[in-house]
């Protein structure tokens, strides 16, 4: 038998859409099961609590609350992690690299240490989502300016990381100089968590979050074809432009979403996107609305933990995403990366 | 005769703060195979993108199928017209029949999905250009030459009427460029598609076009058969190098070589060339003169001057001296020896003033020993000595039989002549 033939057989490393398919099924199997696990999880004791008692009712009602807001908050920031990574043909993409969510973190910080507890709870979402536009649109106009009209994807990421840091260094700089208990908020706020917000703030989020991911899918199929450049995709019929911008905004919606629910929760629209794309492929399609339910349900599954590992005190959830979650992409990265990109 | 598939008329394209097109106008007929040729940087690749109306034209008019390219929907457009570029690329590991699938996306309008139809096209065009059994390889892991298939099969996938490609086949090695363009010529032949090839290989294009478009610095030069356009005088002007065009004796096409085997017979001429420079005038006609086989020396030179620099790179026997101070007599006298010992003497586009003039009336010694001096054209422009001392210098030289010269492939004719 001819060894070389051999070798060259071995070197054939397409897609495989039968283990895809099984790949697929498992997934979609293990959601529901993980975000049974979760609601069984919490400071008051592993197990599902005795819904006849009153404090059992009380406990699932506290449970299923931040299982919404982990489903709501984690597939807004996966899905603006695969829009951001597609409009960039960048794999560091995601909502914190252009300073989207360093925008809507310091709107949502002046707006903490500034209003009364009644302008929190209304304005938050607005201030933050309006700060993150702001904040896009200067990143956009500065690498515009820097490249001659049309930006480009390492001018955008540089002047993204430069403004994101700038934020994030007035954040800093109101921190500091607040009183003890504006302190306290915004810490808290800024480690992210998953503590429901009022009814009115979780209803709207939540119609923002599935419209834009709606807009999305709708573009989906036109971003695989944007992954080819934007000289590839204006050949093939597309308004590249307009493509690009109604993206950002629809991946700046649901950041700022993202973090005027929950605050600034790292990791999860960097990593779900790949792992995802890395299990399932590039294909927008499908990419889109699986990493919107592997990030929600991975969120909600890191809540769980962070709430019940040492009860009663609970670890913030982004420290949780960051531990959990990265040496799982580690490994991903490492063995199936040649799936997702071309290494 | 046929409609018009694409059509220039006086069109200036380019961007913000360069034009590149200026006034171009020109008609390419429907079913037609046509090359477009000409020098790097000539506007080829400025040409597509306007007809692609990737570039808005600045001036004039852009028709595709006889409608004007500015009230083309982006989507119809690429049903009317596909382009391959020299390269595509992607940064994630879609599969081949996932990129081949994004040609139909123009069609899709704002519907999510693709129709069996869709998917039927995508099939048709992987089959055409024999990509169908790689349909779940990574695009990233094919060869140069499969991938180039692979975009073919992309943009057959928009079914346009007419196909430009962008020097899209210069890169592959000989088995693959022949297979794209026997494929590219069925389409042509068969279907009636449109070809406009941008491409390097006058050779190549010959045997297969129709017609020929000849490009240089933004505009058209010439339109015609191969016959027409492959004239040896006219691209060597576009070229700016010598080339030959002869019939190849068993298919009749024409062939076109390049300088390299002129060259060949052309080697070691043992003729000595003295060159007077500065100010980053020599260093093109060092290279030139040394490529093509004299021997060169310069001077004399500023000791910092970029010729300076260049000659000592080039180990090019040279006379310095130190800025901003007179020559000196023995530097002077050095020089004297190199142009004695010189065939002929070159002059380059170099500014005379008071500290260089001494090179001048070295270049007319060298008349008085009856050797052959060339004198670039247009002395008065840089000419900043008192009274115009190198003008009238040069006038003296004219006279006595120096010879003028323009462009550099002119001066290297002119110094073969001098050879033979």
């Amino acid at each position: 038998m001819d060894n070389r033939a051999v070798c060259a057989d071995n070197r054939f490393t397409g897609r495989s859409r039968s283990k895809e398919r099984v790949r697929l099924l498992l997934f979609l199997g293990a959601v529901p099961l993980v975000l049974g696990i979760s609601l069984m999880l919490g400071p008051a004791g592993a197990g599902f609590p005795d819904i006849t008692t009153e404090a059992g009712k009380a406990i699932v009602m506290l449970r299923t609350g931040r299982l919404f807001m982990g489903l709501i908050t984690g597939a807004a920031l996966a899905a603006s992690g695969v829009v951001f990574q597609a409009l960039l043909r960048n794999p560091l993409a995601e909502p914190y690299v252009l300073g989207v969510s360093g925008g809507a973190g310091l709107g949502a910080t002046i707006s903490i240490l500034a209003g009364s507890g009644l302008f929190v709870t209304l304005g938050l979402p607005l201030v933050a989502f309006v700060s993150a536009i702001i904040t896009l649109t200067a990143v956009y106009l500065i690498a515009s300016q820097g490249s001659g009209g049309q930006p480009s994807v390492y001018s955008l990421i540089l002047s993204g990381v430069i403004v994101s840091s700038i934020c994030s260094s007035i954040i800093m700089f109101l921190v500091s100089t607040a009183g003890i208990e504006g302190l306290h908020s915004v810490i808290w706020w800024m480690l992210g968590s998953l503590q429901p917000v009022s009814g009115g703030q979780q209803f709207l989020s939540a119609i923002l979050v599935v419209v834009s991911l709606g807009g999305i899918w709708l573009i989906s199929p036109r971003l695989n074809a944007l992954s080819l450049g934007r000289e590839m995709a204006h050949y093939q019929g597309l308004n590249a432009d307009l493509l690009i911008v109604s993206g950002l905004l629809l991946g700046t919606i649901l950041a700022a979403t993202a973090v005027s629910l929950s605050g600034m929760i790292g990791f999860v629209g960097l990593i779900v996107p790949h792992v995802m794309r890395a299990m399932f492929g590039p294909d927008h399609r499908k990419l889109v609305p699986l990493a919107s339910i592997g990030g929600g349900t991975f969120l909600v599954f890191c809540d769980a933990i962070a709430r019940s590992v040492i009860a009663p005190i609970e670890i913030p959830v982004g420290v949780i995403t960051a531990i959990a979650g990265g040496p799982f992409f580690l490994i991903i990265l490492q063995r199936r990366m040649k799936q997702a990109w071309i290494s | 005769m046929t409609a018009e598939a694409l059509k220039f008329s006086g069109v200036s394209s380019g961007y913000k703060h360069r034009k590149v097109l200026d006034n171009v106008s020109f008609t390419v007929r429907e079913g037609e195979f046509v090359s477009l040729i000409g020098p790097n940087g000539c506007g080829k690749s400025t040409l597509l993108k306007t007809a692609a109306s990737l570039l808005k034209p600045l001036g004039g008019k852009v028709e595709l199928f006889g409608r004007d390219v500015r009230h083309i929907r982006s989507s119809e457009r690429a049903s009317l017209l596909g382009v391959v570029p020299q390269k595509i690329d992607s940064p994630m590991a879609f599969t081949v029949s996932e990129i081949v699938m994004n040609g139909r996306i123009g069609s899709t309008g704002i519907r999510w999905a693709f129709t069996p139809s869709d998917l039927d096209i995508v099939e048709r065009a992987m089959i055409y250009t024999d990509v169908a059994s790689l349909r779940d390889r990574y695009f990233s892991e094919l060869s140069g030459g499969e991938q180039q298939r692979v975009a073919l099969a992309m943009v057959l996938a928009q079914e346009p009427g007419m196909i430009m490609l962008d020097e899209s086949i210069s890169h592959l090695d000989i088995n693959h460029r022949q297979e794209v363009l026997q494929i590219l010529l069925n389409l042509n032949r068969e279907k009636g598609i449109t070809v406009v090839l941008v491409s390097h290989d006058l050779t190549l294009s010959a045997s297969i076009s129709d017609r020929f478009l000849l490009m240089d610095a933004g505009s058209i030069v010439k339109a015609g058969t191969p016959q027409e356009v492959l004239e040896p005088t006219l691209l060597s002007r576009v070229y700016n190098c010598d080339l030959r065009v002869r019939q190849d004796p068993f298919t009749g096409f024409l062939q076109v070589s390049g300088a390299l085997d002129t060259l060949r017979g052309r080697r070691r001429l043992g003729r000595a060339v003295h060159v007077i420079a500065g100010g980053g005038s020599g260093v093109e006609l060092y290279r030139r003169l040394l490529i093509e086989g004299f021997e060169v020396t310069t001077g004399v030179l500023n000791h910092l001057d970029s010729d300076a620099e260049a000659a000592r790179a080039l180990h090019v026997p040279a006379v310095h001296e130190q800025p901003f101070s007179p020559v000196s007599e023995a530097n002077i006298e050095k020089t004297a020896a190199m142009v004695d010992a010189c065939d002929c003497v070159v002059v380059s586009r170099v500014p005379f003033g008071s500290g260089n003039l001494i090179n001048l009336r070295l270049a007319e010694s060298a008349i008085d020993k009856g050797k052959k001096v060339f004198l670039s054209s247009g002395i008065a422009e840089r000419d900043y000595t008192e009274g115009k001392a190198a003008n009238s210098l040069v006038k003296g030289l004219l006279e006595r039989g120096a010879v003028e010269w323009d462009a550099i492939q002119d001066l290297m004719l002119l110094l073969h002549g001098n050879n033979e």
